[in-house]
């Protein structure tokens, strides 16, 4: 039972993790280049939620929504800053700018936020949604979910479906589609490659910032620095997931969730090393197949 | 032409040897000289020891980064092992005092064994690849360091760690002492390296950097000159470690968190990538900016992180970086690749 609701657990958590994934694939598939500013922007986009909660008071979809704007906005700069330049130039070289970049904003946030933990808003505090429940000698066991967490799982599931049909239905997700398939010929197609870019990376860190804000409800504390791990995993998922993949950096953000969590419950006073299992498991992913687990075509990088 | 060339040749390299020498000299004097005149003599040539230390890991990480064309951006994960090798050596199995000479290459040789071992499964990968499981890497270890209290103390660090003795001279834990000691391994270490660039090792390197399938095909075994670069780098990665340790005499896996990372890797970047005196020029630069900047420390790292941001726009390869190589952001071009090897060896 304890080994079912950890399952649970990692699940809901992989979950946020595939949502900060899924951003990361997207801003991966039309920049065509790697970031590591988007752990900041997931920090930035839970500070926002927590000044838009002392504000506005505690709404917590209008505050989803302000996680995004906030986090799209960053974006603009990021790109201008870290992309636009470097487009055709070695990948490297951006890639050192939005390393940059992250120490810029972290440092910043630090400045600006202070060092310490803050906590979000409890929302659905001690409610439970119980699944199933037993009794082993005399001892009540429970296999439940908290009603956050089945909130954060229908806010990722309601995002994922909202940009599938997004990408899929709609002419600016063509065109997003287009630029992230090949730069060159959806220019030719008389797509404004310019724009589009501008838009995904956007609407990617936009994910982000939200995946964010339901990192901080999910661990009730935000603080600067939460970006660097958030980032790393994000990434970790994307890369296992076969880069600029959505479905499959989708899938590598769940399994990142459960493999930490079944971590913890089958090794010993293992929590301290919740991370070490993420990290180990992507370096195995990643010598199992060098492109990532779901890649459809072979890695650009 | 020939001929003039060669005369050229032979100047340029009496006019470099000569300023090595006042370099040389410079340096060794410099802290006499500043214990007798500066008021607060410890606190400078603290300072000085500290751009030792950095130049070290900055140079170490350059031999993966620059020569090779790996990207490694996990290096604090291989400074850790190196200082917390030297730090466990002489509290735990008594290598202190004299003996802490033979635990100073035993940090080296063991954090070279780490390097090989990370090395193995990125001989497949490339890229961003390699550089996410470095990153993992330094994170894991960093997380193993802080986790297992039995061995490594845990999030307290080691503390204590005994003084190194010079030759049964044994009031060695003085700043100057400890720079003399320090410089002794700088020079080592980039003698070593410069060294290696130009030979026939370092030649390999260079041309997988620029081309690792057109190396292969001419006969180069990239993976094995691959994993002895990184376990070169992180040799020399271990043995700064190890000397940091017996220089602060405490050590904490905070030490080391990927920020400590991304700091050399901005020394190297900022220098130039590629190049020997590159990362001694980013580590000198960026140390002295962090101590010139220490009345705003809250904005120290807000302004290194503009510093890397400015450099990749305004000069890519890093101030002392040639601009025909792939670091620089140009493709090669035919007549440019033949300089290359030359130009890349910074002194050659």
């Amino acid at each position: 039972m304890y080994v079912l609701q950890q399952l649970v657990n990692g699940i809901c958590q992989g979950s946020i993790y595939a949502l900060m994934a899924i951003g990361y694939a997207l801003i991966f598939g039309v920049v065509g280049l790697v970031t590591f500013t988007y752990g900041e922007i997931i920090m930035l986009g839970a500070f926002s939620a927590f000044y838009y909660f002392i504000v506005f008071g505690d709404n917590l979809i209008l505050s989803l929504l302000c996680g995004f704007v906030v986090a799209g906005l960053v974006g603009i700069v990021v790109h201008k800053v870290c992309y636009q330049r470097f487009l055709d130039a070695p990948r490297y070289i951006s890639l050192i700018a939005t390393i940059g970049m992250s120490m810029f904003i972290k440092n910043l946030a630090i400045i600006v936020f202070g060092s310490t933990m803050k906590g979000l808003p409890l929302f659905f505090e001690g409610q439970n949604l119980v699944i199933a429940e037993r009794t082993i000698d005399g001892v009540r066991q429970q296999l439940s979910l908290t009603y956050l967490q089945v909130v954060v799982i229908v806010t990722v599931v309601v995002l994922s479906i909202a940009l599938t049909l997004f990408l899929n239905k709609t002419r600016i997700g063509m065109r997003l589609r287009a630029v992230s398939q090949d730069r060159k010929a959806a220019a030719l197609v008389g797509v404004n490659v310019k724009n589009t870019t501008l838009l995904g990376n956007c609407i990617g860190c936009g994910f982000g910032g939200i995946a964010g804000i339901l990192l901080g409800l999910y661990y009730n504390s935000i603080i600067p620095t939460m970006g660097g791990v958030a980032g790393l995993k994000a990434f970790s998922a994307v890369v296992i997931g076969g880069l600029s993949n959505i479905a499959g950096a989708a899938i590598g953000g769940i399994s990142i969730g459960i493999v930490e969590n079944l971590g913890i419950a089958f090794i010993p006073n293992g929590s301290g090393y919740r991370d070490v299992y993420a990290f180990l498991f992507l370096i195995i992913a990643l010598v199992i197949k060098p492109e990532g687990l779901f890649s459809r075509r072979t890695g650009t990088v | 032409m020939k001929l003039t060339n060669k005369i050229k040749a032979s100047h340029a390299r009496d006019y470099r040897s000569v300023l090595f020498v006042l370099a040389a000299a410079a340096l060794i004097v410099a802290p006499i000289i500043i214990d007798a005149t500066v008021h607060k003599s410890s606190y400078v040539i603290d300072i000085m020891v500290r751009i030792l230390f950095y130049v070290i890991f900055a140079s170490s990480l350059n031999v993966i980064n620059g020569y090779s064309g790996q990207f490694n951006i996990g290096h604090a994960g291989f400074m850790l092992i190196g200082s917390y090798t030297g730090a466990l050596l002489s509290t735990k199995l008594g290598m202190g005092g004299v003996w802490y000479w033979v635990a100073i290459p035993i940090s080296g040789i063991f954090t070279a064994i780490a390097g090989f071992l990370v090395s193995l499964p990125t001989l497949k990968l490339r890229g961003i690849y390699l550089a996410i499981v470095t990153l993992g890497f330094s994170e894991i270890i960093r997380l193993i360091a802080m986790n297992w209290t039995a061995v490594t103390n845990g999030p307290m660090g080691v503390k204590n760690i005994p003084k190194i003795w010079l030759f049964g001279l044994r009031k060695t834990s003085s700043p100057m002492v400890i720079y003399y000691i320090v410089l002794v391994f700088v020079v080592l270490c980039l003698y070593s390296t410069y060294k290696i660039i130009n030979s026939r090792v370092g030649r390999a390197w260079m041309s997988i950097r620029e081309d690792s399938t057109a190396s292969q095909s001419l006969g180069i075994n990239v993976n094995r000159y691959k994993a002895f670069n990184f376990m070169l780098g992180a040799f020399w990665a271990g043995v700064g470690g190890a000397l940091m340790a017996i220089y602060y005499r405490f050590i904490s896996a905070d030490m080391f968190v990927l920020d400590e990372g991304f700091n050399v890797l901005a020394m190297v970047i900022l220098g130039g990538q590629g190049t020997l005196v590159g990362p001694v020029l980013g580590a000198v630069i960026v140390n002295l900016i962090t101590e010139f900047f220490r009345f705003a420390d809250e904005y120290r790292l807000v302004l290194y992180g503009l510093l890397i941001i400015l450099t990749m726009w305004l000069r890519p390869q890093g101030l002392a970086g040639a601009t025909n190589t792939v670091l620089a952001g140009q493709a090669i071009t035919q007549d440019s690749s033949k300089k290359t090897a030359v130009d890349d060896g910074a002194d050659a």
